[in-house]
Parts: structure tokens; sequence; C-alpha cells
């Protein structure tokens, strides 16, 4: 009796490994992948790779910034095993510190060279462009214009009305300071920010909460990315969003598997997986409510840019990543003194 | 069991022949305190040993003070922020618990239980609550300054700090107040009525001087969770900060670990300090507690003049913002806000189902895990600390009460520090959370534990071993059997607190192990304030219905004898 119910225990395994290896065999992949992303809305694209591939997916919302100081502080080894969207710049100090697990697809050579690294560590999911979204019944009660351009936010009016987030942790607020400095240069750049930091009210975390801020009906002025998501909520709120007349600061978003991670091997099927078929692109365009995607892949279909690539900044994108601990060093001061003497 | 064994063996007779089944008792009996004190070890004194030793680590790699003196020169400021906000918050949240707890001690029987379930149904909320609704309903589209009394104020800053602080740190100082006014005798009340004292009289000088202890605790304990909270800061602080959310900054910005410790070693030495203050004013207050069957406090407090009234308001300003607060949260998570026009939706519960379904089941299982093994562990510990005496237990107790002093950001860096690298190798797993929990709630459920353990008889154990029993049925057979509430209790702290502490879980939480908690506070910082109250909310439920449960449990049992 017990040996029949072994074979038969054993039997019931094998049928049920067979299938699966079958699978395996076409994708190699299986398990959990676990994700840290810049938001949760991502699941439904996620949830597609699942249905198709098998592989459970478990989504962590973080900024690209937190993503780094985590791996940091717990000695490299990453908590997740794909690294979606966020400021590029992280993903250019998570290369050089050997975070990023190299990625060799077929479909890579269809990328734009601008928007991925030469030895295919990232890649990118779209691009985050940066204005403002400012509430207009706020600005009324105090009685002064929207901000129509970076100049503008010196000005004294907005006092205390100007919430931006943490550059350290927010990947567009870095790509803010980074563009600017470079079309500053260096000495009126960072009197700039200076000047700005008189202004702002307080430094938020992640990239969205500038906008949260203004929505809410808290401040008047924020810094934020702009997408379609963004332009519509002046269907529901009293804002309006502004493309800053002096330059629109910009920043890819990246894609990367992590080097070392529990499964490694799923997130590169999934990098294949999401490049290698335009619908995947198209449906994640949709989610992001953006056509950028478009500019990173321009032989794809079905989607096209709503805007022209000429309107963002002049800036050199390899120095994000070089540039991202000096820049954080000086920032980080400068952030707390008013802080301090409050 | 027990009453088989013939009642002639004694001890040496056991130590002579040892059969198997008594080998394995002694055995087990050595084995159990050396895995408890082992734990203790690892999860308790080991992570502030890294903490010590990491803020030490000058520039070069060698030891030095140069991270201590980088603080210090750097953020002075927040330093003095956290002290003026845990002095302000401190008096602020004694002086409304006070108010209530006289309140409270002169209601009659049925409105003093209501009142007090209240109490303790606030105790049990979701960490960042106070935070959400103040912006709510004092922000610059408060629903209360703005809609109703238009004005258009600005919230953030250090009062508002101060204000949230003490009112969401009230619950637990009305209680202990409460208890160190039901242990006054009421008739030394009757007494001084009798012998012609105005009731102001009998407020100020009887029952006010027997709250005494109990306002030193509240303020020592408020000063303790005020300076380790770093949620409330950020989240209603604006630019002000106080140097627990300083921390909190530099970690998740800068993973700057040495500079972190050093910065928690100084918010460590004044709560150790007060920790410390608190035990020797708690200890000299060794009063009987005469507690069974205390009548309320006859006084009327319309009639006690100024304190009196201060006493009325300072409650009824407690009861009206808590029950705002709530009722603000719970309304919050079904509207939807259109150009500032507000209707109903159920889009938020759908989100909750679809988004952190998962996450609310994974939070109950690892509170439940939790709650389980924390709170057989503090019985085994307590047990073996209190009545065994067995070698270095002084020093493990009190290094088992590290966690309670400290504030729970250090609790959580420690971690990262102990457990990020092999051997020990625990980030990202879920064991380092479900450590973490456990043993910072370790200090209280040995607390509850001790206390339960002073009612089971020493002679009770003895007459067992003199049965016959070996070290381990006496554990079994007598010990647990009378911890049965006290473990249930533990149980209740433990599960209520997993769910919804935060301190130091933030640090440790990895994709494929988000908690409730943690997606309340990423919901409430980023300004997503309906989602947040929506997750508030089902917290709130989940843990009173637990506790319900937990309370039908331990109630059924004594309704049999």
């Amino acid at each position: 009796m017990k040996k029949k119910l072994a074979f038969l225990l054993a039997l019931c395994m094998a049928l049920t490994v067979l299938p699966f290896g079958a699978l395996a065999d076409a994708a190699a992949v299986s398990g959990t992948m676990k994700v840290v992303a810049t938001s949760e809305s991502y699941m439904t694209l996620f949830d597609k790779f699942s249905a198709e591939t098998g592989v459970k997916v478990e989504l962590l919302s973080m900024s690209s910034g937190e993503v780094l100081a985590k791996l940091d502080a717990e000695g490299g080894s990453p908590a997740a095993d794909l690294w979606f969207g966020g400021g590029i710049d992280a993903f250019m100090s998570a290369k050089e510190k050997g975070y990023l697990e190299q990625v060799e697809f077929d479909a890579a050579a269809e990328l734009a060279p601008l928007y991925k690294d030469a030895e295919n560590y990232w890649f990118s999911k779209g691009i985050t462009i940066v204005g403002f979204i400012v509430n207009n019944g706020l600005l009324g009660e105090l009685g002064i214009d929207a901000p129509r351009s970076w100049q503008d936010l010196l000005k004294p009016e907005y006092a205390d009305e100007i919430v931006m987030s943490n550059p350290a942790v927010s990947g567009t607020n870095y790509a803010v300071v980074n563009c600017l400095l470079q079309q500053m240069g260096e000495e009126d750049g960072w009197a700039f920010f200076n000047a700005l930091n008189e202004n702002i009210a307080y430094y938020g975390r992640r990239g969205k909460d500038p906008m949260n801020a203004v929505i809410s009906d808290e401040f008047a002025i924020g810094i934020t990315y702009i997408d379609r998501g963004i332009d519509n909520l002046v269907n529901d709120h009293d804002v309006e969003i502004i493309y800053p007349s002096d330059g629109i600061p910009w920043v890819p978003e990246g894609v990367a598997a992590f080097a070392n991670a529990d499964n490694t091997a799923a997130a590169k099927a999934f990098i294949e997986w999401l490049y290698s078929n335009d619908e995947n692109l198209a449906l994640l365009a949709e989610i992001d409510g953006k056509d950028s995607v478009k500019a990173i892949k321009p032989a794809m279909e079905g989607v096209e840019l709503g805007y022209d690539t000429g309107i963002l900044m002049d800036v050199d994108l390899s120095l994000f990543g070089q540039q991202r601990a000096d820049i954080l060093a000086k920032f980080e001061p400068l952030m707390g003194e008013k802080a301090v003497a409050a | 069991m027990l009453r088989n064994g013939p009642g002639k063996r004694t001890e040496g007779q056991r130590g002579k022949h040892a059969s198997p089944a008594a080998l394995f008792q002694s055995i087990g009996d050595a084995g159990l305190p050396l895995l408890l004190y082992a734990a203790v070890l690892l999860f308790d004194v080991w992570p502030m040993a890294c903490i010590l030793f990491r803020s030490l680590r000058g520039e070069g790699g060698g030891i030095g003070l140069a991270a201590y003196a980088a603080v210090w020169d750097r953020y002075l400021g927040p330093l003095k922020n956290s002290v003026t906000t845990a002095l302000a918050t401190a008096a602020l949240c004694t002086a409304i618990s006070l108010a209530c707890a006289i309140f409270l001690s002169t209601r009659k029987k049925r409105a003093r239980a209501v009142l007090r379930a209240l109490v303790l149904a606030a105790l049990v909320s979701p960490p960042f609550v106070s935070s959400l609704a103040y912006i709510q309903l004092y922000g610059r589209r408060g629903w209360i300054t703005y809609r109703l009394l238009g004005i258009s104020r600005y919230p953030y800053g250090q009062s508002g700090v101060v204000w949230m602080q003490a009112l969401s740190f009230a619950p637990v100082s009305i209680l202990l107040l409460l208890e160190m006014i039901d242990r006054t005798d009421r008739s030394a009340v009757l007494a001084a009525s009798d012998l012609g004292a105005p009731p102001t009289r009998v407020l100020t000088d009887v029952l006010l001087p027997s709250a005494l202890p109990g306002i030193a605790a509240s303020l020592l304990l408020c000063f303790i969770r005020s300076a380790a909270d770093f949620s409330t800061p950020m989240i209603i602080g604006g630019r002000f900060s106080t140097l627990a959310s300083e921390i909190y900054t530099q970690l998740i910005g800068y993973a700057d670990l040495t500079k972190a410790s050093a910065m928690n070693m100084f918010l460590l030495v004044p709560s150790v300090a007060a920790f410390f203050l608190y035990r020797r004013v708690l200890k000299e207050d060794r009063a009987p507690s005469a507690r069974a069957a205390q009548a309320s406090v006859p006084l009327p407090l319309a009639r006690c003049g100024l304190p009196g009234l201060l006493a009325l308001a300072g409650s009824a300003l407690f009861f009206v913002m808590t029950a705002l607060q709530y009722g603000c949260v719970f309304l919050l998570g079904f509207l939807k806000s259109t150009k500032g026009v507000y209707s109903f939706t159920l889009q938020n519960l759908e989100r909750l189902f679809t988004y952190s379904g998962t996450i609310l089941v994974r939070s109950v299982v690892y509170a439940l895990l939790v709650a389980v093994f924390g709170s057989l562990f503090a019985v085994l510990f307590a047990y073996y600390t209190d009545r065994r005496s067995i070698p270095l237990r002084s020093f493990f107790s009190c290094s088992a009460t590290i966690p309670y002093m400290i504030p729970g950001s250090c609790f959580g860096i420690g971690y990262i520090l102990a457990f990020n690298h092999a051997p020990l190798k625990l980030t990202g797993t879920a064991l380092i959370v479900i450590a973490n929990m456990l043993f910072k709630q370790l200090p209280t459920t040995t607390k509850m534990c001790s206390s339960a353990l002073t009612r089971v008889s020493p002679d009770l154990e003895r007459a067992a071993r003199d049965l016959g029993g070996g070290r381990l049925s006496v554990i079994r057979d007598v010990i647990l059997p009378n911890m049965r509430g006290a473990y249930l209790n533990c149980f209740i702290y433990n599960f209520t607190s997993s769910m919804t502490t935060a301190g130091a879980i933030l640090f440790l939480i990895d994709p494929g192990r988000q908690l409730a908690v943690f997606k309340l506070f990423d919901a409430v910082s980023s300004g997503e304030y309906p989602m947040a109250a929506m997750l508030a909310t089902a917290i709130t439920v989940i843990v009173l219905s637990v506790e319900g449960l937990a309370a039908l449990l331990i109630r059924r049992p004594q309704e049999g004898t």
C-alpha cells in the first residue's frame, strides 16, 4: 500500500514537472520575479508577462535613488530581480558599482544608442520630461501669477510655495539639477539652486510628491514630471501644467536586471520580452501615458511621439552618472541650511 | 500525569539514576535557556554593537570620532528641534492625558467603560493616521480650517508636529495615569470631603499627588517616543526637521550608514537616560494596589474650580479631536475630490483589493507568526530569567530591554548593519522582518509575562518537582497552563504592534515582503491621502476583529469555571 502511494506520488510529481520543464526550455524562466518600479500601475504590463511565461511578479514601488541607497546599505546584494523605471543616473552609478547584469538580445540593436548603455547593462523604457504644476486656487488667493520659466521660480512671492523632491531620492529631480547645471554652467547653476532653495517649502521624497502636494491644495507650485496622466489632472483639479519657457529638463527612465539576484534569468527574459514585441511596448506607453518609447525604439509602429525632441534641453547624458555623487554631495548641505535655520 | 509520580523521590535520587527521559529533560532544560540567550545575543546585542562600532569608524577606516564631529557640526539644528519638540510634546501630551484620566476616573461605571474602550481603540490605530487627518482637517483646504472657518492656514511646522505627536501618544499615557489614580484609596477622597475640603482641594491635594509617579512616567515616555518619531515631522513638518527625520532621509537617499549610526547615537543617549529615569520613577512607586472593585472617584469636576474645568476642557479636546480624526480618515477613503467638490467612490476600496490584497494577507501572516512565537519566547524568557537562577540572567534580561529604549530607526539600522553580509546574511528575507518585530516587542511582552508569573506560586513548581516532574514537564504542565492569560495578552499585543508599528521595519522592507504599514507610510508621505485613509481603515478593522476574537477566546474558559 505504502509503495503504491509513493509510486503514485512520484508519478504526480513527474506529471506536474513535465509541462513546466517543457515551458522552461522555451523561456528558461520560472518562479517569482521581484520588481522595484517607480509605480504600481505597471502591474498590468507584468500581468501580461506572467500570463505568457508563468513567472509570478511581485512589485514594490521605490524611487531610483532609494533603490541605489538600499543596495549600498545592504552590501550590494539586490533584494529584487528587475529594476523598472527611475532616473538613468542611478542606473549608471549602479553599473559602475557592478550591481547590474549584462543583457544581450537581438532587439537591442534596434534601440536608439542614446537611450541605452553601450554594453547593454541598462536600457530605457521612456523619457521623463519635467515642468511645473500650479494650483490656480492658491495662486489666486495669494494674488500672484504662475511661474513660466525656471528663472521665474526665484521671485520672492513664491517663497515657501514651491515643492521639489530630494534629488538624491528622486531621479526626476536629479535630472532637473543636472540639466540646469549643464545649461547654466557650474557657477550660475549653483547660484540658481541656492536662490531657489529660499523658496522651496520642503523637499519631498518621490518624484510624485510635489504633484500630490499641489493637487491636494497644499502648495501652489510643484516641480513635476509631465505625462498624459499629469495633463489630465486639469480635468479633476484646479491646476495648470506649465512647460518652462527656458528649457525642459529630461531624463531617460532605466530598465535593468540586477546581478546576483535570486531570479536574474527572469529579469533578463522580461527585458527581452518587452523590447522584442511592439505590442508590449505599446501597452507600456499606454500605462505611462506618454509615447516617448517611440524615441527609444524608432522602428516601432503604432505609437507616435507627441512632441519634437527639440524642446528638450541640450545636455550630455553621460554626465548624469559621472557627476551624480559630486552633485548630490553639494546639494545635500544646501537643502539643510534652511532647515537648520528654521 | 504528575499525580502518578511517587512522592518518595528526591532530588538526589533523580540525579543518580538518570533514565533516558530524565536525561532528555535536563538537556532540554539546559538547552532552552541557551537558545533564548543565543537569540537575544544575535538579535538584540549584536545589532547594537554594530551601530556602535560603525559610528566609531574613522575616515581612513580606523577608529575615530569623525562621524560624531560631522553630525554635531551639520545637525545641531535638527538636534535642537528634536529636543524642543520632545519637551513640548511630553508636556502637552501629559497635560491632555492627565485631564482625560481625571475625567475618566470620575465617571460612573458604564460611561467609564465606554470611554475607556474608546481610548483602547485609539491605541490600536495605525501610525501616521494623525498626520493624515491633520492635513485633511486643519490644512490649507482643511475641512475645519477652510471649509468650516474659512481660514487658509499653512499647517506645516513644529506646532503641528507637537500637537499630532501629543494626540497620538496620549492613549498610552491616559491608561497609565488612570491606573495610578485608580490606586488611590477612595476613602481618602471621601474622608477629605467629609472633613470639609472643597472639591477643588480634593482634586489638587488628594487626587493629583497620587498621579505624580504616573505623570513623571508619562513625561519620560512621551519624550522618548517623540525623539524617535521620524514620520510625523516628515509628513507634516515641511522644512522643519528633527534628528529622527534626518536619519531617515540620510538612509534612504545616501546610504551613509556611518553617519546614520553616529546620528542614532545622539538620539540614543537621551533616550536611554530617560528610560533609566523612568524605571526609577516606577520602582519607587510600590504602593499596594487595591484595584479590585474600585468605584468611581466621587468628585464633581464642574465644581472643582479652574483645575476641574481644565480637566473637562482637556478631555473634551482629546475625545473630540480623536473622534474627528477617525471620522475623517474613515470618510476620506470613500471620497473623491473633483475640483474641490467631494463625491462618494468605491474606487479606493477596489484599489485596495487589487494592489494591496496580498500585502494585507502577508501582514496578517507575519503578525500572527510574531504573535505565536514572540509570546512563547516571552513566557519562556520570563520564566528562566525570573524564576531560575541561571547565570548571567540580569545581563540578558537587560539586553532584551534594549529595543524598548532605543528609537525604531536605530534598531532598524542595527539590523541592516548586522545582517547585510555573510555569514549572517538575512537582509531580503522574511526572517529579518519577523525577528525585528519580535525583538522590538519582546521587552513589553516579557514584562507582561513577568508580572503574570508573580501570581504563579513557586510552591506549585516545587510540588511538581517533588512529585517527580522533570524540569521541562514543570514548564509544560505548571508554567504554561498558568500563563495562558498572559500568553493571550502577549499575543494581542504582538499582533497589534506588528500590524501598526512601522519604525524599524521601514528600513528592512523588500519587494516580495511588503507590509501594510509600509504601504501606508508610503501613501501618506507621498500625499496619496485617500488611498492611505483606506489602508488605515483596513488595518484598524483587521486589528480590532482579531482582538475581538482573542478576547472571546479568553473569556470562554472563565465562564466555564
